[in-house]
């Protein structure tokens, strides 16, 4: 059976491009296909926390998940709770609709978390408009909880918790 | 020097394509052949002078297992199928090279054929390459298409160094007006930087007239040693170096350190010294560049990190006359991706082929004796590739 589309939070203003996607489809948000070096992460996300990966013996943070250190080829290592905070590093607003599940318009972010340089995490923008957005400017993630699918019971389709960031102050 | 044995070991001995269409009416396979066996006979060659074949696909198009055995070719001395998009286009060359310098194989086909249009669209619906495995962290926010995962670096550029829509649009018209010299181009009707800043907004920076033409199409080379090349039927040209380089993409995060860290730089500032050093050339030498402009702004990135000008400044400086034909470095001489058509690459190739032949018509650089001609700088599926190709004598 069919169900409604939830509009996946488009950015305040602009109009949507029509098209594929416009209201009246129905369609199913992709969820995150996790791997095996990613799957506590994401089931972390589905508890509210947001994970950083660091290795237990050079202590270099590292995200995504990966089994070995890059630094060290150490294959020990520990969660520790981030941050939840970084800067914009770059972003797109889309204005056309590539996928009936994310109507357009909508805007995309590449975050640099400040738990370490060099470690970004990508996520949908969150309760501003993207005319303000630069690089640099500060965002804590914001966890958005994916409407159930087909009736399914939550979560049975993939992780239906994902992570977004919002503009700080 | 490391790598100096390739230059100068292999030669372009002959290219073929087909006609560039939004429906070819015929499959990956048959244009692959057609590619192939006109790139041959470009050559004054055979299907029974065949020793090697290669491709490069993202499961979209017919491998040489199925190409060669079609053409009568079942037993190669040398294959590739290379999975990739775009930064491997050159690899795939560059290897073929190598194969004919190892002694490997002799006479080698390279051949790209796409039904871009009515068969396999990129960013079509959800449709995710396959082997993007970090994609898990952008497709369930809507990052699904290549248009949006270039948009993020552009804007970062942007931002870092006030790269302007109008040198977008500047770099759009000026392709445009180069495919009005060109009967292969499937756009060759002009237009103005107004109607650029005018045509619909895709993925903001990026508009309609920004983003290369979803095509058919196939194209061909025919690589052989530097030596037979010159008892061929055409001019030689000459792969005065073949590069590449890796480890920095959009989908998936840097090794650390990386190039990654950076979005406004692309890995063609890694590859570039490794290129001008194995032919001994330098940026200055280059008479025409065909630059992978899957998007305007990769030509703008790909100026700065090959050395044509300095970082930030490549906005400017793809505005300026100096890439117009006729200008100090004429840039995509066919009207590149944007006009001509996106055969995922290689046609860039075929063009650079054209222009150090002198066979470039009413687009001809005048005298061009060396051509750059580069793979996707390295976003999205990691890694990038460039030759460097000198006119035959
Ligand atoms: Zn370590």
């Amino acid at each position: 059976m069919g169900k409604a589309i939830r509009n996946p939070r488009p950015d305040a203003g602009g109009t949507g491009a029509g098209g594929p996607g416009a209201p009246g489809d129905t369609a199913v948000r992709p969820r995150p296909a996790p791997d095996r070096d990613s799957a506590y992460w994401w089931e972390a996300v589905r508890d509210r926390r947001f994970l950083v990966q660091y290795c237990a013996d050079c202590r270099s943070p590292r995200f995504p998940p990966r089994e070995v250190c890059a630094v060290c080829l150490s294959l020990e290592w520990h969660w520790h709770q981030g941050t939840g905070t970084g800067t914009v590093d770059g972003w797109t607003v889309t204005r056309r609709t590539f996928h009936p599940a994310f109507p357009a318009p909508y805007t995309v972010l590449r975050v640099a978390l400040d738990d370490a340089p060099a470690l970004y995490c990508w996520g949908g923008l969150a309760g501003a408009d993207p005319a303000d957005l630069r690089r640099g400017l500060p965002v804590e993630a914001e966890f958005t909880e994916l409407p159930p699918e087909n009736g399914r019971p939550p979560g049975e389709d993939g992780p239906d918790v994902v992570v977004d960031w919002r503009p700080l102050g | 020097m490391a790598g100096t044995g390739l230059s100068g070991a292999a030669s372009l001995a002959g290219v073929g394509r087909t006609p560039f269409s939004r429906d070819s009416g015929a499959s990956t396979t048959a244009l692959a052949c057609r590619a192939v066996l006109a790139a041959l006979d470009d050559a004054g060659l055979g299907v029974g002078d065949v020793d090697g074949i290669a491709t490069h696909r993202v499961g979209d198009s017919s491998p040489p297992w199925v190409v060669g055995p079609a053409l009568g070719i079942d037993d190669p001395a040398w294959h590739l199928d290379q999975f990739g998009g775009g930064g491997v286009s050159h690899a795939v060359v560059g290897q073929a090279a190598m194969a004919v310098a190892a002694g490997v194989a002799e006479v080698v086909v390279c051949y790209r054929a796409v039904n871009a249009r009515s068969e396999f669209r990129m960013g079509g619906k959800g449709r995710a390459p396959a082997g993007a495995f970090d994609l898990q962290y952008q497709a369930p926010y809507g990052l699904l298409a290549p248009v949006q995962h270039y948009a993020v670096p552009a804007r970062a550029h942007m931002d870092a160094y006030g790269t302007a829509p109008e040198h977008f649009g500047a770099i759009a018209v000026r392709q445009r007006a180069n495919a009005a010299a060109n009967p292969r181009a499937l756009k060759r009707d002009p237009f103005t930087l107004d109607d650029y800043l005018a045509s619909p907004w895709i993925s903001e920076p990026f508009r309609l007239l920004d983003c290369c033409l979803e095509t058919d199409g196939a194209c061909a080379l025919v690589v052989t040693s530097a030596e037979r090349a010159r008892d061929l039927r055409r001019p030689p040209v000459d792969i005065a170096a073949a590069a590449w380089a890796g480890g920095h993409s959009t989908y998936s995060p840097p090794a650390p350190g990386g190039l990654g860290d950076d979005l406004t730089t692309s890995s063609a500032a890694r590859l570039a010294p490794r290129l001008y050093a194995m032919a001994g050339l330098g940026p200055t030498d280059v008479d025409t560049a065909e630059l992978y402009d899957c998007f305007t702004w990769t030509v703008v990135v790909q100026l700065e990190d090959y050395g044509f000008c300095a970082k930030g400044e490549g906005g400017p400086f793809a505005a300026s006359e100096a890439m117009d034909i006729g200008g100090a470095l004429p840039v995509n001489t066919h009207g590149g991706f944007l006009s001509e058509g996106y055969v995922h690459g290689i046609n860039h190739v075929v063009e650079a082929v054209d222009q150090l032949r002198g066979d470039a018509g009413p687009r001809q650089v005048e005298g061009a004796e060396v051509a750059l001609s580069t793979g996707q700088p390295g976003y999205v599926l990691a890694g990038t590739s460039a030759l460097l190709l000198t006119a035959g004598r």
